[in-house]
């Protein structure tokens, strides 16, 4: 395959899997914390596209108020779906599937609000306009200032939740909560609020992954439900339990979708048609092959088992 | 105003409660009884589809007589008017194919679930088989678009008539689809009532209840399982098959998770582990389908700007959580379950 593709599909690989990671923290975060495999996370990321793009057509321009503007709209949109929906069933002891279920619900709703709001307003498809500036080229390979945003946003991002997990009392009182949830209430922990900054935490991440998504691409209702089988691709390789496997796997998914496809399509003829069964191929392989994911790999800081 | 045809919308209701009946107590023998999370419902329910799309291009000339045409690409207009043709010409021929569609989509959708059943085993977490369904339905629904000749990749099969397209009133041929669609819909009710008041149902609502006594009291809870997915499977793809018929089209777009979506609101509005539940179910939910439809239709024609397709789909999410939270057991929960065991043993005991 041409360098040139190489390299733009490195980029491309590098970019997309940062947004990957900043919503498969979302994903580990919420199940290892609420015991709960969220796929309305998907929603929270649509849900901050949209509060992005609303602020950038009001005509601020600013990158960060526009993703100031993602993270509050997400937070909230986790928060109230915490409160409304999830919080009720965890109160009755519900099984894992009707979670599993009410999260889809959940998803559902948001997602077909966000199109009725689009539908009306005619929002499909825009993309959030800050103005494109040229930063770096040579040859085919070109750096916009979006990449400059993207990447050290999202990675400045997992840095900063790393260090709230590892070094803040909130992050300890979610690792207790993550290890053993009887034990933290017993020694006194509040665990509703955990429980509420984490929503608000995850779901304003993920409206931040949504924000930088629609800065490099259309912003669409769909958006975030077409990304959700990587991101547990993901997730599910980081163990659901490790942030640096998370992390790892973000960029594995990510590069199996670019750098890899091209390759395959290039050197065996494989129809680019294919390309979203990667992740699902990754998710049953894992799964199958192995559970754990990275997680032995990586025990060090940020795992959520310890 | 829009005249709404009452008789017609009557017969299209109750098709699609046939249908959607099929695959309501499919699911339900599966979660309701065995308590088996097939997440990959579109997946079983494609199966029966896909074989139709397959079986009206290939057999169905052969059986009327006629050298098979190539689906796809530039003689998809004649291969699709050799079809229409049959299905109005040679009704035996049609129905034959019918037959031949239920019986290759049974062997395979049976065959894939008892062996996807296997992959439990396999499992750390048990609600990983919920994740490996939702994602093989995905899988396959990508592979089998992106594979040009099978079911002509994303433009899908058309043509795909039911049987009785030979009569000529179009009427009573809805009609009498509505009926095949009943009748089998009846069928897979009895059976199934009669799977679950047997010691065998009582067994498999064991292994939902508590997988590790059941196996202690010495039963196969693996084959099983494994059992319940190939017969819950089975019901699916011939649900499949008809939904595939009562639309005409077989297009990989139609069996997306909002598919698996819908059945288990059919099973968790009607009621967990109950048929009566689930056929009630799945008659508010073809109810719900169409008036939302009519819905959609009446409002584009007063002028308004909203879509309200969408609005089905905010609907179904609020019932799934309003019955979750509120009404776990569905509209008509499932009741005791009792045996002359226990007449006898209240007679011992003196009650």
């Amino acid at each position: 395959m041409p360098p040139a593709l190489l390299t733009t599909s490195l980029v491309n690989t590098i970019q997309i899997g940062s947004l990957y990671a900043l919503m498969a923290l979302g994903i580990t975060l919420t199940f290892s914390v609420m015991k709960l495999p969220n796929f309305a996370h998907a929603e929270f990321v649509t849900a901050g596209a949209y509060a992005a793009l609303i602020v950038s057509l009001s005509g601020v321009l600013n990158p960060l108020a526009i993703m100031a503007a993602a993270f509050v709209v997400g937070a909230l949109t986790a928060l109230i779906s915490h409160i409304a929906v999830f919080k009720p069933l965890e109160n009755r002891e519900v099984s894992l599937y009707t979670l599993i279920l009410a999260s889809f619900a959940v998803g559902l709703i948001i997602r077909y609000i966000l199109f009725l709001m689009a539908d009306y307003f005619n929002l499909f498809d825009l993309r959030i306009g800050i103005p494109l500036t040229i930063l770096f080229r040579e040859g085919s390979l070109i750096l916009s200032n979006l990449f400059a945003w993207v990447v050290p946003t999202s990675i400045l991002l997992v840095i900063l939740l790393t260090l709230l997990l590892n070094a803040t009392p909130l992050g300890r009182e979610m690792r207790a909560l993550a290890n053993n949830s009887i034990l933290a209430r017993v020694i006194g922990i509040p665990v509703e609020r955990v429980k509420n900054y984490t929503w608000l935490l995850v779901g304003g991440l993920a409206g931040v992954a949504g924000a930088l998504w629609g800065l490099q691409s259309a912003v669409n209702p769909l958006m975030g439900w077409a990304a959700i089988i990587s991101v547990f691709a993901a997730a599910i390789l980081g163990g659901l339990s490790s942030f640096s496997g998370t992390i790892l796997g973000a960029y594995v998914v990510a590069f199996s979708e670019n750098t890899l496809m091209l390759f395959l399509n290039f050197n065996f003829g494989v129809d680019l048609a294919y390309k979203p069964a990667i992740p699902f191929i990754i998710i049953i392989a894992v799964l199958l092959l192995r559970p754990q994911g990275f997680t032995e790999i990586f025990r060090r800081a940020g795992d959520l088992d310890r | 105003m829009i005249n709404i045809d009452i008789g017609a919308t009557a017969v299209a209701v109750l098709t699609l409660f046939g249908i959607y009946s099929l695959m309501a107590i499919s699911l339900n023998l599966e979660y309701g009884v065995a308590g088996v999370p097939n997440f990959g419902k579109a997946l079983f329910i494609s199966i029966g589809a896909y074989t139709a799309g397959i079986t009206y291009t290939r057999t169905l000339p052969l059986l009327a007589g006629f050298e098979a045409i190539h689906p796809c690409g530039p003689t998809m207009g004649g291969a699709l008017q050799l079809r229409s043709e049959i299905m109005a010409s040679q009704p035996a021929a049609g129905f034959i194919n019918l037959a031949l569609t239920f019986l290759i989509a049974a062997a395979v959708a049976g065959a894939v679930g008892f062996a996807v059943s296997y992959i439990t085993l396999r499992l750390k977490e048990e609600w990983f088989l919920a994740l490996v369904l939702l994602v093989g339905g995905e899988t396959v629904r990508i592979v089998v678009r992106g594979a040009d000749d099978f079911i002509c990749s994303h433009n899908g099969i058309s043509g795909v008539a039911q049987p009785f397209y030979f009569v000529e009133d179009p009427r009573s041929s809805a009609l009498l689809f509505m009926l095949l669609a009943l009748a089998l819909a009846l069928l897979a009710y009895v059976y199934s009532q009669r799977l679950i008041h047997s010691p065998y149902g009582r067994m498999l609502k064991g292994l939902r209840e508590d997988e590790d006594i059941t196996r202690g009291l010495g039963k196969g809870v693996s084959l099983a399982r494994a059992q319940i997915m190939a017969v819950g499977s089975v019901i699916a793809a011939i649900g499949g098959a008809l939904f595939a018929l009562n639309t005409g089209f077989v297009n990989t777009n139609d069996y997306v998770v909002n598919l698996t979506l819908d059945v288990w609101v059919m099973v968790v509005l009607g009621g967990i582990g109950n048929n009566r539940g689930a056929l009630l179910g799945a008659l508010l939910i073809a109810l719900l389908d169409r008036f939302t439809q009519i819905g959609a239709i009446a409002l584009n024609m007063s002028g308004s700007e909203l879509e309200f397709n969408y609005v089905r789909f905010i609907a179904f999410g609020l019932i799934l959580i309003w019955m979750l939270r509120n009404r776990p057991g569905g509209l008509l929960p499932e009741s005791r379950l009792t045996t002359n065991a226990h007449d006898v043993a209240k007679g011992l005991i003196g009650r």
